[in-house]
């Protein structure tokens, strides 16, 4: 009897397996960039970039990137016009190595593409983020890590789905993400050696040692302004924290006394939007992408990597802003005590001299 | 009586089974999906859409077709609602609310400004879409992901007079159909088998450990058939208007003897067949010896003259004479 209930059932399954129509059990609001749509993305990017570069123009930009990653490329295309040099072609052939897909129940959408760029050695941790559902996919963050940099595991979901962190969410950590950026970036414009709750990683120390050389100029006075922009990406980590992409905005301001002029090395990005200089008063205006970590527990946040440089100056109010400049060669030399520490680029710091017209 | 029950239930379940295989087919068609429409929707903004869950199932078929008059462009599509909900954000349009097949809807107007913020066609996130002159037709699977489908005015036209056929259904529902009902009818000819206490297949020779023993038998013969009850008579007629029955169980062995038993030793057995036996029980009549006729009723009596001349007797003047009986002398 058995047999025939069990031969029954079977036929049953087979018959029907598949064939009525069941509801989804989970009807959730919810979008995710399509891994396979990623190649095609970073396909456009680079032909997008290429063909700027062949017009030597930034304007094509605009539609593969935004936000402080598109005032940074732009000023690094303004620095080339200032200076005529032509800049060389997208030709990096990064190599993804991997592509992480947070769940979204309205836009903007983003994902994160993790590369390895032969040509700089370095590891780009991007973010493409898109807006509105008329708009292309953007990028919007680009900051750099060493290849010997770890970064922290993040947690999935079964689907092998990312899981986004709220801003202000500290749950786990010892800050939320948004009150780590502002920490960060109060850390960063502290003037003294105190930095609470804040790790003393290689990008603080780097940008105390510029603060610190700069002031030593005679006759110039130099302060430097942090801020953080509001936080919109965060992943969380295996360990219960967070990884963060910050924005930091970033204002140096130069009081020259008279009869002293303040001048950067030729072929700096400062040097193309100060061609004459600083005599008077003078402000540069930085944005700077850093990837905080902010592990879990009550560990520090500090920096993993970063990508910045000048995106606007002035100096004695007669030159207007420039949107931009500087670009990829921000400059952050030194070795880190951290594992892994970051990139480093070239310097290029100002000089004070004595100023023809006052002398 | 736990086989006829559970055969039964098959027959049921089959039946019902067979019956929505058959109800599948009718209704799929060889095509294996089913049509409605055109049904119009009255509105003249520039877009109609589900809202969210409203399209709630996967894995299903449908295939939509948007009409509209005077050659209007026409937009057809589905995507993700996240997409389909921001592009659609701040737009005037007819919300979809409520949807049952085969074509019952609810809906609800959304004010808004009469305008797309982009050209849908120039959109990247459609799961499937169509667009053409008077009408555009899309087919798609759905997916699994909460997607919303849109109909839509393209350019300074609006959808008045739209009308919008829908047909859903299953890759191959039709055959699957058939799968239903010969599953169905294979359960229902199983239960019928599980009923009369036939299987399909022989019995293992397994034991259940929860059945009563069995009697034990002498010698190395063992029951092959048991003959559980047959009645018979066992008393006499009472002209015919009663009878007494008496159940006698038997098995019959290896070599086809038949044994007597016990009802307590027929309990261990399956009972395999019923025999009712109708046994002619004749009253002892008072009379001649039992070597003669036994009714009166039945014998006549002759005596024989000197000439051979047969002379026929009552039975109270036979003391006067000497027997002989015919059928004795034949025999002899």
């Amino acid at each position: 009897m058995r047999r025939i209930v069990l031969a029954a059932a079977a036929a049953l399954a087979l018959s029907g397996c598949g064939l009525v129509p069941h509801p989804r059990r989970d009807v959730r609001l919810e979008q995710i960039a399509d891994k396979s749509d990623v190649a095609a993305i970073l396909d456009h990017y680079r032909e997008v970039r290429n063909a700027a570069i062949g017009l030597l123009d930034p304007k094509p930009l605009s539609i593969v990137e935004s936000g402080p990653m598109l005032a940074i490329d732009s000023g690094s295309f303004e620095v080339s016009q200032r200076l005529s040099r032509s800049e060389s072609e997208d030709n990096r052939n990064l190599q993804v190595s991997s592509i992480e897909t947070p769940v979204f129940s309205r836009y903007p959408l983003w994902f994160m593409v993790t590369a390895f760029d032969p040509a700089a050695r370095v590891d780009v941790v991007q973010i493409f983020e898109r807006h509105t559902p008329t708009e292309p996919w953007l990028l919007v963050a680009a900051p750099q890590t060493l290849p010997s940099t770890q970064l922290p595991g993040l947690r999935h979901d079964r689907h092998g789905r990312v899981f986004r962190v709220a801003a202000n969410d500290g749950r786990g950590m010892i800050k939320s993400p948004q009150g780590a950026a502002t920490a960060y970036a109060d850390a960063l414009g502290s003037m003294t050696d105190a930095l609470p709750g804040i790790a003393r990683d290689d990008f603080i120390k780097k940008r105390r040692s510029e603060f610190d050389d700069a002031n030593r100029l005679e006759g110039v006075t130099v302060t430097q302004t942090w801020a953080a922009e509001r936080v919109k990406q965060a992943l969380r980590t295996e360990d219960g924290g967070a990884l963060v992409w910050v924005t930091l905005l970033r204002l140096d301001t130069y009081q020259v006394q008279p009869g002293i002029k303040v001048s950067w090395a030729p072929g700096s990005p400062q040097q193309a939007f100060l061609a004459h200089g600083i005599t008077g008063v003078g402000k540069l205006r930085y944005y700077h992408q850093v990837l905080l970590y902010v592990p879990g527990g009550d560990d520090p946040p500090r920096a993993l990597g970063q990508f910045g440089g000048v995106v606007s100056a002035d100096a004695d109010a007669a030159l207007a802003p420039v949107p931009a400049p500087t670009a990829s060669a921000e400059p952050f030399p030194g070795a880190s005590p951290l594992p892994g520490g970051l990139p480093t680029f070239p310097s290029a710091s100002p000089t004070a001299s004595a100023s023809p017209s006052n002398s | 009586m736990q086989k006829k029950a559970i055969g039964t239930a098959l027959m049921a379940v089959g039946l019902v089974v067979a019956v929505l295989g058959l109800a599948i087919m009718a209704v799929l068609g060889p095509d294996g999906r089913f049509k409605t429409g055109p049904h119009a929707i009255d509105t003249d903004g520039i877009a109609v859409v589900t809202a969210p869950k409203v399209i709630s199932w996967e894995n299903v078929s449908v295939e939509i077709l948007a009409e509209v008059p005077a050659n209007k462009p026409v937009f057809v599509g589905v995507a993700n609602s996240v997409d389909v909900q921001a592009y659609l954000k701040g737009v005037q349009r007819l919300e979809v609310t409520k949807f049952t097949i085969p074509w019952s809807v609810r809906t609800r107007t959304i004010e808004g400004r009469k305008a797309l913020p982009a050209a849908p066609t120039a959109l990247d996130w459609w799961r499937a879409h169509a667009a053409g002159l008077g009408g555009a037709v899309i087919k798609t699977q759905l997916p699994d992901e909460t997607v919303s489908a849109v109909v839509l005015a393209v350019g300074s036209s609006n959808l008045r007079g739209l009308q919008v056929t829908f047909a859903y259904g299953l890759r191959g529902g039709f055959f699957k159909g058939i799968g239903l009902l010969l599953g169905g009818l294979g359960m229902a000819w199983a239960g019928r088998l599980a009923r009369r206490g036939e299987t399909i297949w022989e019995e293992d020779d397994e034991v259940d450990d929860e059945s009563p023993s069995q009697p034990d038998w002498a010698g190395d013969e063992s029951p092959t058939e048991l003959i559980p009850a047959w009645p018979k008579h066992a008393g006499g007629r009472d002209d015919g208007d009663h009878d007494e029955h008496e159940t006698v169980y038997v098995y019959v062995d290896d070599q086809g003897i038949e044994h007597e038993i016990t009802a307590e030793e027929a309990a261990a057995y399956e009972v395999v067949g019923e025999h009712v036996e109708h046994v002619e029980h004749v009253e002892p009549t008072p009379g001649p010896p039992s070597s003669g006729p036994t009714r009166d009723d039945d014998v006549t009596y002759f005596w024989i003259d000197e000439h051979g001349v047969e002379h026929e007797v009552g039975a109270h003047e036979l003391h006067e004479f000497e027997l002989f009986d015919d059928d004795d002398q034949d025999n002899s």
